[in-house]
């Protein structure tokens, strides 16, 4: 039986995620250029080919545009398509499994919203 | 370009079939892991692409000619096993030397680096190396020599976990700085996926499936809950594996069904996930569905 379907998620995927959150950082801004499929690989230990598929997705989703034989660059759209992106997948998605692990254990809705209040809070006190 | 390919390719031994018709093809500069249990076939297939054994039926082209008794695919391919055999008198450093005249693309000072990195000594003598460290000694050899087609059959036998990582890093680097094609067979797949490009995986002298490894992950899906539930879904579809404890049940089954199944299952309460290579592999090379469990369940 499997428990933990966590880091299950393709490593071309996990690569794109992880240009995303560089790009949220902004560590890349836009027009500069980012890590080649040669790098990645370097970086990752991963094959060439697999890192060329996650800045590939990138690519066909407009977050990076390719200038013949110099690479990969990112749009100048990138950080706000990524967020969007972020915001109406992964978000929703991480609130959804929020939710349905509530209910099976019980947990009322305003009950639910103070407990991710507090922890708002929190966060707000260390910063 | 392919650099190998293989039309109902068969070796039969006195014992029965070892490969047993494959037909494929392994194009251009990757990576490819040759994946399988023990006696799948792998390392006989190993040795018919390096021209080291003649096939019994079929053809086999390598760098389009074929390999037996070939002396253009013998001076283009490296071999790496455990079995690797240097003459007796010289001391590894003059291994190293000799090793050096016999491939054109031999890469000397990378051959010292390595040697010095993994720590030998230049007066130690092959036989007398531990089983991890000549299985090192080989891989200098393998990576040094840079042959276009580069085969390596259970490179990382005996060699500890951090030799195994360092292997597998300077494999990887040595490809992007000096593309060629390389076979990896191995058992040990989650240690060598991440830098795969393709998996070629064997079961008993037959090809169970032929990919690029983010095709793979892909392949199949795993479906967890209600054992009732999940047949009803399931009933018509091939099952890869299936496990179950009391009334819950994981079962692996391949991808390809309808956008519009896949939702209702989810509606109907059932987790679907994805399936690591490691497990798929498994599965696709078991004899049963329940694995080593069918063996204890007789009741």
């Amino acid at each position: 039986m499997i428990l933990n379907t966590e880091n299950n998620k393709p490593i071309y995927v996990q690569i794109a995620e992880w240009l995303e959150t560089e790009i949220l950082s902004e560590s890349f801004k836009p027009d500069e250029k980012i890590y080649s499929q040669y790098q990645l690989a370097e970086i990752f230990n991963i094959n060439p080919a697999t890192a060329a598929k996650g800045l590939n997705i990138l690519a066909d989703e407009k977050i990076l545009y390719k200038k013949r034989g110099l690479g990969m660059f990112v749009t100048t759209d990138a950080k706000e398509m990524i967020m969007t992106k972020r915001k109406n997948e992964t978000l929703k998605q991480m609130v959804e499994d929020l939710v349905s692990e509530a209910t099976r254990l019980s947990v009322a809705e305003e009950e639910l919203i103070s407990m991710i209040t507090t922890v708002i809070r929190e966060g707000e006190g260390q910063s | 370009m392919n650099v190998i390919t293989a039309k109902h390719l068969t070796k039969k031994y006195n014992t029965g079939k070892a490969v047993d018709n494959l037909t494929f093809a392994i194009e251009g500069k990757k990576i490819t892991g040759l994946i399988g249990r023990n006696g799948a076939g792998k390392t006989t297939l190993l040795k018919l692409i390096a021209g080291f054994h003649k096939q019994t039926s079929g053809e086999l082209k390598v760098f389009s000619e074929n390999p037996f008794n070939n002396l253009k695919v013998s001076s283009n391919t490296i071999f790496v096993d455990e079995h690797m055999t240097y003459p007796e008198s010289l001391s590894i450093a003059e291994i190293l030397q000799f090793a050096g005249t016999f491939y054109e693309n031999w890469d000397e000072d990378l051959a010292k680096r390595l040697f010095d990195y993994f720590g030998f000594s230049k007066k130690q003598y092959h036989s007398r190396l531990s089983k991890g460290m000549r299985s090192t000694f080989n891989m200098i050899i393998g990576l040094a020599a840079r042959c276009p087609l580069t085969i390596l059959d259970e490179p990382t036998s005996g060699m500890d976990s951090s030799v195994r990582k360092d292997f597998y890093r300077a494999l990887l680097k040595d490809y992007i700085e000096f593309p060629r094609a390389i076979i990896l067979s191995s058992h040990l797949v989650n240690e060598v996926e991440d830098i795969l490009e393709d998996i070629m995986l064997m079961k008993e002298g037959e090809i169970r499936l032929h990919k690029s490894i983010s095709d793979i992950k892909e392949f199949a899906i795993g479906l967890q809950g209600n054992r009732e539930t999940i047949n009803q879904f399931t009933r018509h579809t091939e099952v890869l594996h299936e496990s179950s404890i009391g009334n819950s049940a994981y079962v692996v089954i391949e991808k390809n069904i309808n956008q519009s199944v896949l939702q209702n299952m989810k509606k109907a309460g059932i987790e679907v996930s994805s399936v690591a290579t490691e497990d798929l592999c498994v599965y696709l090379t078991s004899k049963t569905k329940g694995g080593i469990d069918d063996v204890y369940n007789r009741g």
